[in-house]
């Protein structure tokens, strides 16, 4: 006689979905983000994390977008379907989770948000994922238009009206900056010098208002400073 | 927690994006009230610079009417909206009309005008705070009759007090009951001002403690009570609160910015990289 099978993540799928309360549904997608789905990707599970993000329970969405991260690149499409252009709270979350993943599925709506979202957190998730999209398995020749998208992108939100945002367009370039290093001496410039001197910009502005956005500049410009003398001096 | 939480902020922040110019050309008027509202907002948020903009803020707060119950529209809305601007320019000139509106009879303009007197650090108000929060917990901390306010805005109140940083045994002493109040805002309102004022360590642990408050509104109140005063040890308790990461950062950023008197031990570094984690 065989053992009755239990599936641990068809069971917790199943939490999810009957949760009654906001407390429930936060502990239930907790456990399901968390869980370890051994040889493969639970796409049911996914589809659950996704449709959390769409229920107005900012505790829940947390839990689901860290679940959707650590799912990574497999979760990249689903997320991309479900978007619906009429709930901004569930978009808003899509966009965490696809800068977490940092895929380069994601890079039209992360440049989209940091441009024009609305929510300063929104924002600043997006720009944090502009400057860590994962471009290293990628072809050679995709991989320095995608880093030039993610870099205007970036020295566009400079100019970003909440302190946050720039602090976060701050880091998003620091992490770029090795994708921008020229591919040997002597190669032609790849932006390398512009990151650097939006930098410059952001340590030293008069005109702003949160002096750790300064402060972040300077660190960001002191560990760039190796990348930045070699492009210096072949460019 | 400096005023994170008001209930006015959510109208003018829907707003359209409009020039200075026209802030100033909708404050001038006013048969539409809303637009001078908006327009009060705005140049408070731009910290405009506009040699206009301060008595044309003056003169909106002077608008002020006596409250009417019974009316629909809440008048001095625009009056407070005024006030709140008028911490954020940073003239001087606009302390003595603030100082007057700490007396004026709407309890929500006090607030707004005692924030903005600790804003601008008007050590002017300090006798006109004390005078008013003088009846302690049990008179001016004591819940309304009409409403879930207290008598004073205590909380406005004693984080002026802290803001303007004269540590007088007078202000401190006067500061001391609240940290016994009944409501944990105004404990950590008290606690706040008290740290700002003697950097004393004791201070500091009844904040740290209200991270863990089951209310996520107390848990917001002291990670920006804590940001503000810059106090470097609660780096990681201010991390493992349970709270939105825009707020801590914002706490964060407070350690950063007014941060370095307090601790050298933490150096601005480590709370730079938790800052870069939260993002």
């Amino acid at each position: 006689m065989r053992s009755v099978e239990i599936d641990p993540i068809g069971e917790r799928i199943e939490a999810v979905r009957q949760a009654a309360s906001a407390q429930t549904l936060l502990a239930a997608t907790a456990v399901l983000a968390t869980s370890d789905h051994g040889n493969g990707v639970n796409n049911e599970a996914i589809a659950c994390l996704v449709e959390v993000l769409g229920f107005n329970n900012p505790g829940a969405a947390v839990a689901a977008v860290d679940g959707l991260i650590a799912l990574g690149p497999e979760a990249v499409e689903p997320i991309l379907e479900s978007l619906d252009p009429r709930n901004y709270g569930a978009r808003a979350w899509a966009v965490r989770a696809l800068a977490g993943i940092g895929d380069v599925r994601g890079l039209d709506l992360l440049e989209e948000a940091l441009a024009s979202d609305i929510g300063p957190s929104v924002r600043r998730a997006a720009a944090r994922g502009l400057g860590q999209l994962r471009l290293a398995g990628l072809p050679r020749e995709q991989r320095h238009p995608i880093a030039a998208r993610c870099l205007e992108a970036l020295l566009a939100g400079c100019g970003d009206g909440e302190w946050v945002v720039r602090y976060a367009v701050v880091v998003g370039l620091e992490a770029l900056a090795p994708e921008l290093q020229p591919e040997q001496p002597g190669a032609p410039p790849r932006g390398l010098a512009q990151l650097r001197s939006a930098l410059e910009r952001l340590s030293t502005d008069p005109a702003e208002d949160a002096s750790v956005v300064n402060l972040r500049a300077a660190l960001a410009l002191q560990r760039l400073a190796p990348l930045s003398a070699a492009e210096g001096a072949h460019g | 927690m400096a005023g994170t939480i008001d209930p006015d902020a959510g109208i003018s922040a829907a707003g359209e994006p409009i020039t200075e110019a026209e802030a100033l050309q909708r404050l001038r008027q006013s048969e539409d009230q809303s637009q001078q509202y908006y327009a009060a907002w705005w140049l408070g948020r731009n910290r405009s610079r506009h040699p206009e903009a301060l008595p044309l803020l003056l003169a909106t707060l002077r608008q002020r009417r006596p409250r009417d119950p019974g009316a629909g529209v809440e008048e001095n809305a625009i009056a407070r909206n005024a006030a709140r601007a008028l911490g954020k320019l940073g003239d001087a000139g606009a302390i003595p009309e603030l100082l007057a509106a700490l007396d004026d009879e709407d309890d929500g303009l006090r607030e707004a005008a005692a924030r903005s007197l600790g804003e601008l650090q008007a050590t002017e108000a300090v006798a006109v705070l004390l005078r008013r929060l003088a009846s302690g917990p049990a008179g001016a901390g004591a819940p309304r009759l009409d409403s879930p306010r207290l008598q004073e805005p205590c909380e406005a109140m004693l984080e002026a007090l802290g803001a303007i940083g004269i540590a007088e045994p007078g202000v401190i002493t006067l500061i001391e009951p609240f940290t016994a109040h009944d409501r944990p805002l105004i404990r950590s309102a008290a606690c706040r001002a008290l740290l700002q004022l003697s950097g004393e360590a004791r201070w500091a642990e009844p904040l740290m403690q209200l991270l863990d408050h089951p209310q996520l509104q107390v848990r917001r109140a002291a990670l920006m009570d804590l940001g503000a005063v810059g106090w470097r040890p609660a780096l990681e308790p201010i991390c493992h609160t349970l709270a939105e990461n825009s707020l801590k950062l914002i706490a964060l950023r407070g350690l950063v910015e007014q941060g370095a008197h307090h601790d050298a031990t933490i150096q601005a570094g480590a709370v730079l990289s938790a800052m870069d984690s939260l993002l």
